[in-house]
């Protein structure tokens, strides 16, 4: 019986990505079949050749690539230093400054894209990586801040103390016993961030309207046409694109519950 | 000596504090403070981005009476309504459904936890394309389930009705695998001993569900529940994906509206007014989400 439980739960969260994975492995011709076919007859990899010829979809990988790994660089520099200075230096009106960052992170992302779009648009900065980068390291930063304050508050003071009396400055006991002590939290919070950016699709449709610089979010809509829809030719875009990001949850799965239920939960 | 460097300290350890909160600050300024004083400003203008020779003359609250007046602001705000509506209460109970299957004891947890992460961390753009693919009529999986168990196919996407119950499926599914392992953490934290005492006392199944997992999972649904609602009421990506906002104006949701205001019409004045009205809405709901906060943190 508790077979099943874990059954329903894994289907439910695997099936779609089983079917867009079916749907890009068959021809054209196979989809047009009527009724439809579940498992693909003859599985083609023909989809995903196309899928990168018809659009610059290596393009879109690299440009996602570059957003997201340098907006989670910023923002967990950005957020580590907040962090520290929330738990572990005497800051006056620390709930106030947490409760206003909470508010930040919700935020509708709609009233901050209409005048962000003008601003950038202003600054020349439309159609270039820095424009989404940091947005999406404010956006993080809310939840990378709580997840690394959680577990430098885990850190004994006295640690950081011996090291200051070895010598050690408060900045560099930051970095050399707060920070190597909480990599777990530094990198759960990054491995968040970089989803976040990744993931992110509302200010990546405003602030890139040039193809080249489409991220992949954006990018995978560009393959329907005017009235037709190519589906295993999107089915086959969206495997190479959910596949990189599906690693990654795999690999560090504990780490990222503990990271979104640290946020959720305690925030 | 300790009693003299005593206040030093202290007075250098403050400084340091706004050293290392200033970057986060600068940034917040800029990207966040600052951008929305510019919407707000901007909203009482008349603002025509493709039209810069007309310049940006000052019209007061037009803008705001203008969105009153507007059919299709309400009808984009009341089908925002609807989805909050339905997807809040509907992912919250998948959520708990999927959280209780998988709180059971598994000889291997990744591929229930990877089952939960998974919807999480898929695009809530893909999410709306896939589930585009599951509704088409001719060649999708929903209407040849259909067929088979001898149903009609349906009109999934092109029914205005239709279409929104296929857009809240959507959301339903994407949205409540987080509350799922947000409703999973809280779940954790509950004590064996307090069902075992129940047992003991020879408690159902269902009496020791009542009376202890739902008031123990109390904070956490109400964080859960509150996370839905703030993103409900923005939701965009999973229509667009689907719909369009199609077929008319008919699943459009207000920020979709905004959206096409602001980027495809650049009537950029009148964007602005009803993005500081989201933002009003929004930060109502947000309010209320930090004084529940604040009051349970004063409790531990």
């Amino acid at each position: 019986m508790v077979w099943l439980a874990g059954l329903i739960v894994a289907v439910n969260g695997f099936f779609p990505a089983l079917w867009i994975l079916f749907t890009s492995l068959k021809a054209e011709t196979e989809l047009m079949a009527y009724p439809i076919s579940y498992l693909p007859a003859a599985p083609t990899l023909a989809n995903y050749i196309t899928a990168f010829t018809e659009q610059p979809l290596l393009r879109f990988l690299w440009n996602s690539f570059v957003v997201a790994s340098l907006s989670t660089a910023l923002c967990v520099l950005v957020s580590a230093c907040a962090a520290y200075a929330l738990t572990r230096l005497r800051v006056p009106k620390r709930d106030l400054i947490m409760a206003s960052l909470m508010a930040v992170a919700m935020f509708p992302l709609i009233s901050l894209m209409v005048p962000l779009f003008k601003v950038m648009r202003d600054l020349g900065l439309l159609n270039t990586y820095l424009a989404l980068i940091l947005p999406y390291a404010v956006l993080s930063m809310p939840v990378c801040t709580l997840v690394m304050a959680s577990f430098f508050q885990d850190i004994p003071a006295d640690l950081e103390a011996a090291a200051m009396v070895d010598g050690c400055s408060r900045v560099g006991a930051l970095f050399r016993i707060v920070v190597p002590l909480s990599a777990p939290g530094v990198f759960t919070a990054a491995i968040l961030a970089f989803v976040n950016a990744w993931d992110e699709f509302l200010l990546a449709l405003t602030m890139m309207n040039r193809v080249s610089m489409r991220t992949l979010s954006v990018g995978i809509t560009l393959y329907q046409g005017e009235f037709a829809f190519p589906w295993p030719l999107i089915s086959a875009a969206l495997i190479v694109a959910i596949v990189p990001i599906s690693i990654l949850i795999a690999l560090f799965q504990e780490r990222v519950v503990g990271g979104l239920t640290a946020g959720g939960v305690k925030g | 000596m300790a009693v003299a460097g005593a206040p030093r300290r202290s007075l250098s350890e403050r400084a340091l504090g706004f050293v290392l909160l200033a970057p986060a600050a600068a940034l917040l300024l800029a990207i966040v403070v600052y951008p929305i004083a510019q919407l707000v400003w901007n909203s009482f203008f008349d603002i025509h981005l493709a039209e810069p020779w007309k310049g940006e003359p000052f019209i007061g609250l037009d803008n705001y009476r203008r969105a009153l007046e507007d059919p299709r602001f309400w009808s984009s705000l009341g089908h925002t309504a609807i989805y909050a509506i339905v997807t809040v209460p509907g992912a919250l109970l998948v959520g708990l459904g999927l959280a209780l299957l998988a709180n059971m004891p598994f000889r291997h947890k990744w591929p229930v936890r990877l089952g939960l992460l998974l919807p999480w961390a898929l695009p809530l753009v893909f999410s709306g394309l896939i589930f585009r693919w599951f509704f088409e009529y001719r060649q999708g999986i929903v209407n040849d389930l259909l067929t088979r168990a001898g149903i009609e196919p349906l009109a999934w996407l092109t029914d205005p009705g239709l279409a929104r119950t296929s857009i809240c499926i959507a959301i339903v599914w994407k949205s409540s695998s987080f509350m799922a392992l947000m409703l999973l953490a809280g779940l954790q934290t509950i004590p064996r001993e307090l069902y075992e005492a129940a047992e003991v006392d020879g408690a159902t199944r269902w009496q020791r569900f009542v009376s202890i997992t739902l008031p123990m999972l109390r904070p956490a649904i109400f964080v859960a529940l509150i996370f839905r609602t703030i993103t409900a009421i923005q939701t965009f990506d999973i229509p667009y994906a689907m719909t369009g906002g199609g077929p008319g104006d008919s699943t459009e949701t207000l920020a979709m509206y905004i959206q096409k205001t602001t980027l495809d019409f650049l009537d950029f004045g009148y964007g602005s007014a009803l993005a500081a009205l989201m933002f009003v809405v929004s930060m109502v709901a947000t309010s209320s989400y930090l004084r529940y906060t604040r009051r349970s943190a004063g409790r531990d």
